[in-house]
């Protein structure tokens, strides 16, 4: 025992290794990942002070940027509705979906498995994917949006509803089933009033997500405040182009600020 | 059913007085209750106005359904290789690892200074302002932004995702620093230790496991990103073949075949991620 | 020689909560602060190595004025001061052993601190004061796996790893069970002996410090009303720390909680 007690010397010097193994196997995946991307670190980084003066003479929105107003709140006011539209009936399907797969009141394991294993591969397939999926279909109209959208929430918050309703007190649920509630007393008058602050947290957090996501998917299906966006950037309206981002910027802000408000009121 | 409650909540409330013993009503859920009445009116009023006028839904869905078909039943390479569809992948990994190593590190230097247990309070609250400003515009447009600077391709769409990168980790990270306690710092201090000896030798080593899972979800997210930043910016990335693929060619065996991609490296970010949460748990 | 002379603090507008605070800690001697809670104690103690401001006084410690050193001399002073805390206050997921190191921190530059580089002598020190606390083959565990007693141990080689003049203890034994208790307090007599060390501790177990203290100062709402021999410290001292404040205590502690 005491001839096989490791001097502090080694147990140091094990350490040391460790950390720079694990060091030089970063350094090695940024080499190799700047290689592949053909980036130059050093020479980017030095554009980046020039490219902000450039973005703050260019970008700043001007007298001239004001007539642009109107239709760009119009159009931003069309993303949010899409953005909260497609996360609330989304919001619907997952929590039917959620409580027929959460482990407590899931009615048959194997519904358990197939409803995991559908809201992980919505969940992992890019917005971007979605997009091009559904827009030969929908063609270039707010549909597309709220559809790509609606896929995404509906994997991500299947998942988060599963794990909201998994993490409840079983003892609550077991003691209202003591005095024999059957499942659908259950469900609406443990589970549910139980869950509700929370699942609205996740609620208000896609709503957010999804109103940065909504630009993105914009610009791809050329729809709402995104293809604004890239019209006017492509037409080297940059100031009109800055006006959008500005309002982007305040809008998610105040969203952001908004659904925290709620969510401390709730909780 | 819940919403059908909402609508007269002003009648009731002046017969509150004589109500209250038995309401069950809290105020957090009324206001839960009227958060949701809200969002639930905004949705119909925008289904309503949803523009879809020149769109035929039965047509539309019908169509998808042929589509998914194509694409996930019958996956192809269409017109591009096999070789160029997975080095154009590796480039969009490559492109999510090199933003997401170069934002964590400038970012856990800057959320030193935003956290509160460590910067003077006006710093913390100059630099939290900026972060959620950059943060809360969309990462594809930082990279257009700076691709009119910089030129379309790859060091715009690192400079862009690499922005967006350190405003989301300044802020988790710096909540992670703010977590550690208060006396444990002061411990230290009060042995005449100075400000970043503290910082790397009590702080970092109690948060690593928040950075490392900060971080990871980070690199899942710019993985996302960075297909977008092909798709819409032009990188020369699998978003881009995808877009062109989904746009341009119409050529949905190939869209398919991409979504089977991205759906693999999803399925393997997810197994390491779950090890390195399992790696961590075990420690703890 | 620890001395502290017409020490005030207030907080606040008018609370004032230390009033006129005279008392000396010698070498060699276990020197414990009693009195009930909310009285000052942990105040007096944070005063003496300025994590406290306090308004006016002098703290003097082997005649050096701790209050008029400015931010780099302070951080001298400070490395030889131990401090010991009820929740031990160590870098958990760390070993027990690099928890101990953490006491050179203050003599080292900022790079060497930064990046943890200790010499060997300095490894090996730490291992040796892990043994001298009894926990040499607990020294490559993480502290979170320790005991609390273990960890309050870890604390105390952290503090000597420092060669300080004065350890302070700060409740150190409040979280601790009747037999961790007594190895520590035992730990720390041995260490005011043998290393002629400042040992200035603050307790709210009479008994205790009756046991292990050379020296007894007694406070009440901020102000000394006994410093002696602990062997002066007989019924009618106790009840004069005690007594007046069992009114008062129920409102401060009442404040406390």
């Amino acid at each position: 025992m005491k001839t096989s007690f490791p001097s502090p010397q080694s147990f140091f010097r094990q350490r040391r290794l460790r950390l720079s193994v694990v060091l030089i196997i970063l350094i090695g995946i940024y080499v190799l990942s700047m290689t592949i991307v053909n980036f130059q670190t050093w020479t980017s980084i030095v554009k980046i002070p020039a490219g902000i003066i450039w973005l703050f003479h260019n970008f700043i929105p001007t007298e001239r940027s004001i007539s642009y107003l109107g239709p760009i709140l119009y159009q931003l006011w069309r993303t949010l509705l899409v953005s909260i539209s497609s996360t609330i009936i989304a919001s619907l399907f997952s929590l039917v979906f959620a409580i027929l797969g959460a482990q407590t009141t899931t009615p048959h394991p194997v519904l358990r498995i197939v409803i995991r294993f559908g809201a992980s591969l919505l969940r992992n397939i890019p917005v971007v994917a979605w997009a091009m999926i559904l827009l030969f279909s929908f063609k270039q109209s707010d549909f597309t949006g709220f559809l790509a959208l609606f896929f995404m929430t509906l994997g991500y918050l299947t998942r988060a509803f599963t794990e909201t309703i998994e993490d409840l007190d079983a003892e609550k649920l077991q003691a209202l089933q003591a005095v024999g509630a059957n499942y659908f007393q259950c469900v609406f008058c443990g589970v549910l009033p139980e869950a509700a602050s929370t699942l609205t947290s996740w609620v208000l957090y896609m709503i957010e997500n999804n109103l940065r996501d909504a630009t993105l998917v914009g610009l791809l299906t050329g729809t709402g405040v995104g293809f604004l966006f890239d019209f006017y950037f492509k037409s080297f309206r940059y100031d009109a182009a800055g006006l959008i981002v500005l309002l982007i910027a305040i809008l998610v802000i105040v969203l952001e600020l908004t659904s925290t408000m709620i969510r401390r009121a709730i909780a | 059913m819940i919403e059908n409650s909402q609508p007269k909540p002003e009648t009731i409330q002046p017969s509150a007085s004589h109500a209250k013993k038995i309401t069950l009503v809290t105020k957090p859920r009324k206001i839960l209750r009227s958060v949701l009445a809200g969002l639930t009116i905004v949705t119909i009023y925008s289904l309503a106005t949803l523009n879809n006028s020149n769109l035929q839904l039965s047509e539309a869905f019908k169509s998808l359904g042929a589509n998914l078909n194509a694409m996930f039943l019958h996956p192809s390479v269409g017109q591009d290789s096999w070789a160029l569809l997975l080095r154009a992948l590796a480039t969009s990994v490559s492109l999510a690892m090199l933003t997401t190593l170069l934002g964590a590190l400038i970012a856990f230097f800057i959320a030193v200074g935003a956290a509160r247990n460590l910067a003077p309070n006006w710093l913390a609250t100059s630099i939290k302002a900026v972060m959620a400003f950059v943060r809360a515009i969309p990462t594809i447009l930082w990279v257009l932004i700076y691709s009119v600077v910089m030129g379309l391709g790859a060091s715009a769409a690192v400079v862009g995702l690499t922005f967006h990168s350190v405003a989301y980790l300044v802020k988790a990270y710096s909540e992670s620093i703010e977590e550690t306690s208060q006396d444990t710092i002061e411990a230290l201090k009060a042995s005449g230790v100075g400000f970043w000896p503290i910082v790397f030798q009590a702080i970092l080593p109690s948060i690593v496991p928040a950075l490392l899972s900060w971080t990871f979800i980070r690199f899942e997210i710019n993985f996302a990103n960075a297909v977008a930043v092909g798709a819409a910016a032009g990188a020369d990335d699998i978003g881009y073949y995808l877009f062109m693929a989904g746009s341009f060619y119409f050529n949905f065996h190939e869209v398919g075949l991409i979504v089977y991609l991205l759906l693999a490296v999803a399925i393997v970010l997810e197994l390491v991620s779950m090890k390195l949460r399992g790696h961590y748990l075990k420690h703890n | 020689m620890l001395k502290v002379i017409q020490l005030d603090k207030t907080y606040g507008s008018n609370k004032r909560s230390l009033k006129d605070v005279n008392f000396t800690a010698q070498p060699g001697e276990v020197t414990a602060i009693i009195g009930p809670s909310g009285a000052g104690k942990t105040t007096i103690l944070r005063s003496v190595n300025q994590l406290i401001r306090d308004d006016s006084g002098q703290i003097l410690l082997d005649d050096q004025d701790i209050r008029q050193a400015n931010k780099a001399e302070l951080r001298k002073i400070r490395h030889h001061i131990g401090m010991i805390f009820q929740n031990y206050n160590l870098i958990s997921p760390l070993t027990a052993l690099e928890n101990v190191l953490h006491g050179r921190l203050g003599a080292k530059s900022t790079v060497a601190g930064m990046l943890g580089l200790y010499s060997n002598e300095e490894k090996t020190e730490a291992l040796a004061l892990l043994d001298e606390v009894g926990l040499k083959e607990y020294a490559y565990q993480r502290c979170d796996q320790l005991s609390g007693g273990q960890q309050q141990r870890v604390g105390i080689a952290r503090a000597l790893m420092q060669h300080p003049k004065m350890i302070l203890c700060d409740e150190p034994i409040a979280s601790l069970d009747p037999k961790s208790t007594k190895i520590v307090m035992d730990i720390l007599r041995k260490l005011a002996k043998e290393k002629q060390l400042i040992i200035l501790i603050n307790l709210h177990q009479v008994d205790i410090a009756m046991e292990y203290a050379d020296h007894i100062i007694g406070i009440n709402s901020g102000a000394i009303v006994f410093e002696g021999a602990t062997k002066a410290v007989d019924d009618d001292v106790l009840q004069k720390i005690y007594r007046q404040a069992d009114d008062a205590k129920a409102v401060v502690s009442a404040n406390e909680d």
